[in-house]
């Protein structure tokens, strides 16, 4: 019977979106607050499936949000308050047009403001969700606090932002929860594991300032302001979790002790709970110990060392990183305030300089670059501290987000580092000579370390063919192979000799399809190794034509 | 004490004027509605005003300063405040309801006036007509009675309007009210007073009364309130952790279950005996068409009559078709036959089936496998899907008319790298960094900045004077 005819645009997903000037106007907000409400509130634009639906028709490129999410926007109390602000602003303008001063006053006196807490209630419902999602809040909180005065933003923002920066820092350092850094070209990269949460941030070098042009700072200021508050509430929270009282005074310096008694470390040392868990054998369990310790003895790393900063080397990181592991930093007075001891200070053990030579040496103290700080944070051992004395060519920083698979290039300065850590390079004595092994007999060098690479192979291999031999085992102990006489000698090579034959066999007997994926994965495989050799190939023409020059050099003195 | 409103000349207010049409009177033919005349003007005063309403007018407001006098120049609000609790004592005494609230609308926005711009003089004349209805200006009794607080001065001697409105004008003397002298909160006040007291014998000024000296400042609440404001406070946002509802199971036990719950019974209750009450009216429900009509009954009386000549052809038919059976009949031979081919056929079947089940016996392991194979394959593609979908999510989309673009990598080359930490160079800004990120995790749209769009070209010339100079 007919029937009234179906609009268009009615249902579906075009009623799902809307268009970011209806919902402007819905709202009545002017773009400016349209857009810092949504980033405060967390509504984020959405890119519909189907355009031409959404948009009536048109396919005239629009900013689409959730209806849903814009509906949900309606009873928030902030836009109430920047209503008032609007006007505020108007009556303002009109009180200085007519220059009423006392009008000016009460109205500055009474500008309305709005608070974001419950709108970090509301978005991070519990403590975790909110830790989770801090390491946005982080980067961008030391963005700003790095600023200058410059009109690109409010003041108390960075002052702001200045201060919960440094209350993170005085509570990493408390906590020890420092994992990694690395300095790169843009800025430095710290991770932390705060409860139990792996937080990354960025902070940028100081004074490296060009503001870029085409940053919109009102999004960004925008941005901060709710970061700021959440960073502030996660504050909190992690203060009273070490029983601290927040907020804390006198931080800035990074040099005073938050707590009197840094007790938290060694109660945690003292033993780790067992919770015996059904399906977990008794390895796993030992190694997930062994990791603990390991753990507690990269938090000690630094402990009983005492530091001296230099006034060119950058202080603040210092200063963080080295607390994190137990160290004592001091610096010049003249430099910064909370400085704890003199240059003088006989008990010194490491003097951080970043000059070619100082002219007045302290026989007990070693004087190393900054690099060495953060090399042996990121190997979890202190380095030797021969590859960092001042003046010398640094080794390369090896970034230590980085994690290198079976089969991928490892740079040789990681293998060595993975050699100490192993315990097997720790005669540090024998390095040294062997360095100036090296200066008179430059190929020696290379020798040493293809034979330290050599080393690793055959330990590879060896640990290949343990493994191998297991495998066997565990299959005869299944009962596939009958008892019969076995050639001792020979054994290890029959077997592979079998298995390559049976690998040969498989891959024959293997189906088209099959055959295809084989194919894919080994190609793919090779392409790995290709690469891997390519790079070490790169590496070893770089070290012959460094030593070369190095011997060219050594030639003309 | 409207004006008169006939303009001299227009002749159909003249009296006397007949006018062509008899049904229509003369002074229906002048609108009664008065004319809006500017009255800054001698011309309009002369051709509009009659003299006679101005002298009406001033003989009026005479006689009333006559019989009244001039209104205290400066009353009092207090006084005011007495007055209208004397105003309502009085009518709550004297008059109907219906006029105590017509009196005191009336006399509100009175009130107001005289607080507002205490100078203004209480003339009678100014108010409307309707608001004097019970004031007769002839009764010299009442006029001697309403004079209020008579002052030295002539000016002052006027009494206020609203006095000359609320006067008492009848004979029996107004009750006493008692509330009129309550204050409210007096005990309140009272007590703040003799705090006040002690406090000014010791030495101290209350805090209303002190004035603000410059370390108090105003009253600022909203810089400590600001979201950005450095010193501000935190506290323990997620103290108590949201609580978990209650189990559904648990409330249904307690029978704490919500209300609409139980409704929900009520009414799947209620569709249960609705729905039986329908099955029965369907089963006791008929066909339209089968309803008995005439033409229907008649047919069924007569339906037996017809049917018996159809018989008797049937059986003829049948007779004959029998006797063609019977001539046709099978031979032992052919019966053996018959039977041998319907066991072979019975057995032929058989087989067949044991056959058949004995594959599908062998079949169902590849069955199994190719059902497997299909399972692993779906799964696959599921999990595929899924993944396709999620790496979706955190591609940047087209959020508007731009697209996003990455940022350039930041590289230093070998020989731009330094040896040390000092002489490094950061490359890149970090902001420029965050804002990029936040436009390719979709937080916000990539945006172009605004440009400065000039309408008319700006004409560069250079000065004679400047080029002479050069």
């Amino acid at each position: 019977m007919g029937g009234v005819q179906k609009k268009k645009f009615d249902r579906g997903a075009a009623t799902n979106y809307i268009t970011r000037n209806r919902a402007r106007k819905k709202l009545q907000l002017s773009l400016a607050d349209f857009r810092r409400l949504c980033i405060l509130k967390g509504i984020y634009p959405h890119e519909p499936k189907h355009k031409k639906k959404v948009n009536r028709g048109s396919t005239a490129p629009r900013t689409f949000y959730l209806m849903k999410d814009i509906r949900f926007l309606l009873h928030e109390p902030i836009v109430g308050k920047f209503r008032e602000y609007k006007i505020f602003v108007r009556k303002l303008r009109k009180a200085y047009g007519k220059s009423e001063w006392s009008g000016v006053t009460r109205l500055k006196d009474n500008k309305p403001v709005y608070k974001l807490d419950h709108i970090i209630k509301e978005r991070y419902p519990t403590f975790i969700d909110a830790l989770r999602d801090v390491d946005d809040a982080l980067s961008m909180g030391f963005l700003f606090s790095t600023f200058a005065r410059t009109g690109k933003c409010h003041v108390q923002t960075i002052q702001l932002c200045r201060r919960l920066t440094v209350e993170w820092m005085n509570y990493v350092i408390t906590s020890r929860a420092l994992k990694k850094v690395f300095l790169s070209i843009k800025g430095i990269y710290y991770q932390a594991e705060v409860l139990g949460q792996t937080i990354t941030w960025l902070v940028p070098y100081q004074f490296s300032h060009d503001h870029p042009t085409d940053v919109d700072y009102r999004v960004m200021a925008t941005f901060t302001e709710m970061y700021t508050t959440l960073m502030g509430f996660i504050n909190f929270r992690l203060y009273s979790s070490l029983n601290l009282v927040y907020p804390p005074k006198k931080l800035s310096a990074l040099s005073s002790c938050l707590a009197r008694v840094v007790s938290s470390v060694e109660e945690d040392e003292a033993q780790m709970d067992h919770f015996p868990v059904e399906g977990e054998d008794v390895e796993q369990m030992e190694a997930r110990e062994k990791e603990h310790k390991e753990q507690e003895a990269q938090r000690r790393l630094f402990e009983g060392l005492k530091f001296f900063v230099n006034r060119e080397v950058p202080r603040e990181s210092l200063a963080f990183v080295l607390r994190c592991f137990g160290a004592q930093v001091s610096w010049d007075k003249s430099l910064c305030i909370g400085a704890a001891y003199d240059v003088t200070d006989e008990t010194i053990t490491h003097h951080i300089a970043d000059r070619p030579n100082m002219e007045k040496q302290y026989i007990n103290r070693y004087y190393i670059q900054p690099q060495w700080v953060y090399d042996s944070i990121n190997s979890k051992i202190c380095l030797p501290v021969e590859d960092y004395f001042l003046g010398v060519t640094l080794p390369p920083h090896l970034s230590p987000f980085v994690e290198e698979k079976e089969g991928d290039y490892v740079p040789p300065e990681k293998l060595r580092i993975m050699a100490l850590q192993r315990g097997e390079l720790t005669d540090f004595f024998s390095i040294l000579v062997q360095d100036e092994d090296e200066e008179d007999d430059e190929d020696d060098d290379d020798e040493d370390e293809e034979e330290e690479e050599e080393e690793e192979e055959e330990e590879e291999e060896e640990k290949e063919d343990e493994q191998n031999l297991k495998k066997m085992e565990t299959q005869r102990s299944q009962g596939k192979v009958t008892p019969g006489k076995v050639k001792k000698e020979d054994r290890g090579r029959l077997e592979q000799e079998e298995k390559a034959e049976e690998k040969r066999l498989a891959i024959m007997m293997m189906k088209k399809k099959e055959k295809y994926l084989y194919d894919k994965i080994m190609f793919g495989k090779k392409r790995k190794v290709r690469e891997a050799n390519k790079l070490t190939a790169k590496r070893k023409a770089h070290d012959d034509a460094s030593k070369t020059d190095k011997k060219k050099k050594a030639k003309k003195q | 004490m409207a004006p008169n409103r006939r303009v001299k000349r227009v002749a159909a207010s003249q009296p006397g004027f007949m006018t062509l049409n008899t049904s229509i009177k003369p002074e229906n033919l002048v609108s009664n509605r008065r004319k809006r005349i500017n009255k800054n003007k001698k011309k309009n005063w002369n051709k509009h005003i009659d003299v006679n309403d101005v002298e009406d007018f001033l003989e009026d407001v005479r006689l009333q300063e006559r019989t009244t006098g001039v209104a205290s120049t400066t009353p009092n609000t207090r006084a005011i405040m007495s007055n209208t609790r004397a105003i309502m004592s009085y009518t709550r005494a004297t008059i109907s309801t219906t006029r105590a609230i017509t009196l005191c609308s009336l006399c509100w926005p009175l009130l107001d006036s005289t607080r507002n711009n205490q100078q203004r003089r209480g003339l009678i004349s100014d108010k409307s007509d309707e608001s004097l209805f019970f004031l007769d200006a002839g009764d010299k009794k009442a006029g001697t009675q309403t004079v209020v607080e008579p002052t030295g001065r002539r000016k002052a001697s006027r009494p206020l309007k609203v006095d000359l409105i609320l006067k008492n004008n009848s004979l029996v003397p107004v009750p006493k009210d008692i509330l009129a002298y309550q204050l409210p909160n007096a005990k309140k006040l009272r007590n703040v007073a003799k705090k006040a007291e002690q406090l000014a014998a010791i030495g101290k000024v209350p805090k209303k009364h002190r004035p603000p000296t410059k370390v108090d400042g105003p009253t600022k609440t909203t810089a400590a309130d600001a979201p950005n404001n450095p010193t501000r406070d935190f506290y323990d946002i997620w103290g108590q952790e949201t609580k978990e509802t209650r189990d559904p199971w648990y409330l249904r036990q307690t029978g704490k279950a919500p209300v609409k719950a139980l409704l929900l019974k009520a009414h799947e209750v209620e569709v249960k005996k609705e729905k039986e009450e329908n099955k029965i009216i369907k089963q006791l429900a008929y066909d339209k068409d089968d309803r008995a009509t005439e033409e229907s009954v008649f047919q069924e009386q007569v339906e037996g009559l017809e049917e018996e000549d159809y018989d008797a052809n049937d059986f003829n038919s049948a007779c004959t078709l029998g006797i063609l059976n019977l001539v046709e009949k099978k031979t032992e031979k052919q019966r053996k036959k018959e039977r041998v081919q319907k066991i072979k056929e019975q057995r032929r079947l058989a087989s067949r089936y044991k056959t058949g089940q004995q594959q599908q016996l062998f079949q169902l392991r590849s069955i199994k496998v190719s059902l497997r194979q299909r399972e692993q394959r779906t799964k696959e593609r599921q999990t595929q899907r899924r993944a396709n979908q999620e790496a979706e999510k955190y591609r940047p989309r087209r959020l508007g008319k731009l697209k996003f673009t990455a940022q350039d990598l930041e590289v230093q080359l070998t020989n731009e790298l330094t040896g040390s930490l000092r002489t490094l160079k950061p490359e890149g800004s970090v902001l420029k960094d965050r804002f990029k990120s936040l436009q390719k995790r979709n937080l916000i749209e990539p945006r172009e900045r605004a440009k400065f769009k000039r309408r008319l070209k700006i004409k560069y010339v250079e000065k004679r004077s400047f080029r002479e100079i050069t």
